[in-house]
């Protein structure tokens, strides 16, 4: 009987060890959004469509539009790409992955001037949005998204359940602690 | 020196042995009706004995003995029950102690995930950042996240204000 439930705990344990090795890599959208205010604002893009709420919230623009993107996947974390329009670009440089996300260094050039770098960290389930320059009405938004399940199961979860954010955070917090918890036993 | 009656006595339980035996069995008159008399006598001996037995047993001393005999066999194979069930009170200390300790555990972590001080790894987090002090010396940066959306926000005030030529892909 030790000896069975010794088994299943060897192989509940292997699981939750192997499980993240298995997964598949992951795809980092960078893009540069202009945000203006238009009399009949046209959809956002797909990108965009589950943070558009928040944006026009936060910023309070109507529209937007993408102006130059990247979508970059991500073997090793130590990758580094450009996302560019015109005359903006964005030089994302990944430093490597940690626990939930990857480790970023962004700089945003206007041609080859640097006027903003930033480190970040950013989490496979939360984007990143920097407010930019105020370029004529509107003002230049620079958005990281990671482009996983994580993020995606988390939005279509809150669209499904918006008041059970908080319990299924704890649950998932304290079921993330236990598999890290184990991992680290692990020898 | 035992009168007759008592050898008499000794020879019918057997208890005389010996020189004294044959004197006594050679004192009898007829040894054959001794003889019967004896066997009667034993076989008398024998019918109390067993009567007498049986009435011993009807008393309230045997009642007694049975029930306390029946208690005994009762006890024990309550005794025997007890023991076959899997709940052991060893197993019952184990599992409760496993319990608790699971109890704790899950406690420990859902709770130090709820101190404000420490910030989610599960959002973005800016850890430093800067603008070019020459293009724009007036600028000003915060980092605050949107809960509700799970967005980490860098704003920036005071960049430099560019015409609309720039918004072109």
């Amino acid at each position: 009987m030790r000896y069975r439930v010794a088994l299943f705990t060897a192989v509940i344990a292997l699981v939750m060890v192997a499980t993240p090795s298995l997964r598949a890599a992951e795809k980092v959208w960078s893009g540069l959004v202009m945000a203006e205010n238009a009399e009949k604002p046209h959809a956002a893009p797909a990108r965009l469509g589950r943070i558009e709420k928040t944006l026009i919230e936060l910023f309070g623009y109507n529209q937007f539009e993408v102006i130059g993107e990247s979508n970059k996947t991500l073997k090793t974390g130590d990758e580094d790409w450009l996302a560019s329009s015109k005359y903006f670009s964005l030089h994302v440089d990944a430093k490597g992955v940690t626990t939930g996300g990857y480790e970023l260094n962004l700089k945003l050039f206007k041609d080859k001037q640097l006027l903003l770098e930033t480190e970040t960290k950013l989490s496979k389930q939360s984007p990143i949005v920097i407010k930019g320059p105020q370029i004529g009405g509107g003002q230049l938004l620079l958005v990281l998204i990671v482009d996983g399940d994580e993020w995606n199961s988390t939005q279509e979860s809150q669209a499904r359940h918006p008041h059970s954010d908080y319990e299924s955070n704890q649950l998932m917090n304290a079921w993330r602690h236990l598999t890290r918890f184990v991992r680290n036993a692990w020898p | 020196m035992k009168t007759f009656e008592e050898k008499w006595t000794a020879w019918l339980d057997g208890q005389l042995a010996g020189r004294e035996l044959i004197e006594f069995e050679a004192s009898l008159p007829d040894r054959a009706a001794a003889e019967a008399e004896k066997r009667d006598a034993k076989k008398l001996g024998a019918l109390l004995k067993r009567e007498l037995g049986t009435e011993a047993l009807r008393n309230e001393e045997f009642f007694s003995h049975q029930l306390r005999e029946r208690i005994a066999r009762e006890s024990a194979t309550q005794d025997r029950h007890r023991t076959t069930t899997w709940w052991t009170v060893p197993r019952m200390v184990w599992a409760g102690a496993t319990s608790l300790a699971l109890f704790v555990l899950f406690s420990v972590l859902v709770v130090r995930d709820r101190n404000p001080a420490e910030q989610s790894q599960y959002l973005s987090q800016i850890l430093q950042a800067r603008v070019d002090p020459v293009v724009s010396p007036d600028a000003t940066i915060t980092m605050f996240e949107s809960k509700e959306s799970r967005v980490t926000v860098l704003w920036t005030e005071g960049l430099q204000t560019l015409p609309a030529d720039y918004a072109a892909k």
